[in-house]
């Protein structure tokens, strides 16, 4: 699973940085964070967040804290709440997008950006959670 | 996964990107940053290159041959306006009678430092002929035959003309109907004056104020009869030892496109 995250991220950040306005390595990282809940992905945000900004002439730093904070929110709801379903993905990923997309400095359709990348997120979280899945049964077996 | 774990990943990852973030802020890893960006804008650039190629992969041969040949048409229409520009500047220059077409250069204006349309007035402009093509620091500046200013500075292919209005300008000029002698000022701002007329000479609203000529023996400085401007108002005090007088350019000189300098009167 760490190895196809990688792929998944690496991929995302190319298009980020060179085509799209599209969030694509923090709705990877959300879907990731809400099916797997594992630590390693906080390092991943970091990594993957100056990678961005470098590759986007930004200031290195500020998306690795925006995306190792809003997965911390993420789990810190899951005592609260049942996080991996597609209402929770939907919600964390309109409301972490337009946030991103602000925060980048984007004023021009940033609520429709967010709509397209919440539902971006709803198709990609059906398909790794399935990919977690049968991961989970090919270990087990 | 136990809350205090995460805690104290996020903890770490955290603070260690404010850390980060604070630091570039500041300019410490100016010399790092700029070495990763070196490294990689190549690969940017690629998967940009790629993905647009990608994006143009559905498009038709003829619509790409199309949209090529609208670009050139554009440009085309661009050029053959400049051209209709150029050939009236140059046929109502040629049409003049003084200065002489044979001493005359045609030169484009590229550039007017410091002008903001709306809030200020150009106060030199930059044109596109310098020393090799013969212009000279002290050459005078024309449109039809108004004096437009003075070259100041020169290099190989450009040069800089202080323009009348600058309040650096100065020369001497007479008023037409009544020859009264006087010197022209600029006053910054679009103004111009005639300052120093002495009291028994005559200066009249709307008379034209003209060059009176101070071309020295190397061929330089402005000709004669060259239009200054008209006289806008006239300021005269019984006490004082002069005479002035508001000067109104006959020129804009801040939608000039084209001039000619006087390499050779």
């Amino acid at each position: 699973m760490k190895f196809l995250a990688i792929i998944l991220l690496s991929l995302g950040l190319v298009l980020e940085a060179s085509l799209t306005t599209i969030p694509f390595v923090f709705l990877i990282l959300l879907c990731l964070m809400v099916i797997l809940r594992e630590n390693w992905l906080f390092a991943v945000a970091f990594v993957f967040g100056l990678l961005f900004d470098l590759l986007s002439f930004k200031t290195v730093g500020g998306t690795s804290a925006f995306l190792v904070l809003f997965l911390f929110l993420v789990l810190l709801y899951q005592s609260k709440f049942e996080i991996t379903t597609r209402y929770f993905v939907l919600i964390a990923s309109f409301v972490g997008s337009f946030l991103f997309l602000w925060l980048q400095g984007y004023t021009h359709w940033i609520i429709i950006q967010a709509v397209v990348s919440s539902l971006i997120a709803i198709g990609m979280f059906e398909l790794l959670k399935r990919v977690a899945k049968n991961k989970f049964l090919i270990s087990n077996s | 996964m136990q809350k205090r774990n995460f805690v104290s990943y996020f903890l770490v990852f955290f603070v260690l990107s404010l850390l980060i973030f604070g630091i570039t802020k500041t300019g410490f890893l100016n010399p790092l940053d700029s070495f990763f960006k070196n490294i990689f804008s190549p690969v940017q650039a690629l998967t940009y290159g790629a993905f647009n190629k990608l994006t143009g992969f559905g498009q038709s041969a003829e619509i790409k041959s199309l949209k090529a040949e609208n670009l050139s048409l554009a440009k085309q229409l661009v050029d053959q306006n400049k051209l209709v520009g150029d050939n009236k500047a140059l046929r109502d220059q040629f049409q003049t009678v003084s200065p002489k077409s044979p001493g005359l250069i045609p030169a484009d204006v590229v550039g007017a430092p410091g002008f903001v349309p709306g809030l200020s007035t150009p106060e030199t402009l930059i044109l596109n002929r310098g020393a090799s093509d013969g212009v000279k620091v002290g050459d005078a500046v024309v449109y039809q035959n108004n004096l437009v200013g003075e070259i100041t500075q020169i290099s190989s292919n450009l040069s800089s003309v202080t323009l009348l209005t600058n309040s650096s300008f100065l020369f001497t000029a007479k008023t037409l109907q009544t020859q009264a002698m006087g010197v022209v000022k600029g006053q910054g701002g679009g103004e111009v004056i005639l300052d120093n007329v002495v009291l028994s000479d005559s200066l009249k609203k709307d008379d034209l104020v003209l060059t009176k000529g101070d071309v020295n023996a190397q061929n330089v400085g402005f000709p004669p009869d060259l239009t200054v401007g008209k006289i806008a108002s006239v300021s005269k005090n019984p006490s004082d030892l002069f005479q002035k007088a508001e000067i109104q350019p006959l020129v804009d000189l801040s939608n000039l496109e084209k001039v000619f300098v006087v390499i050779n009167y």
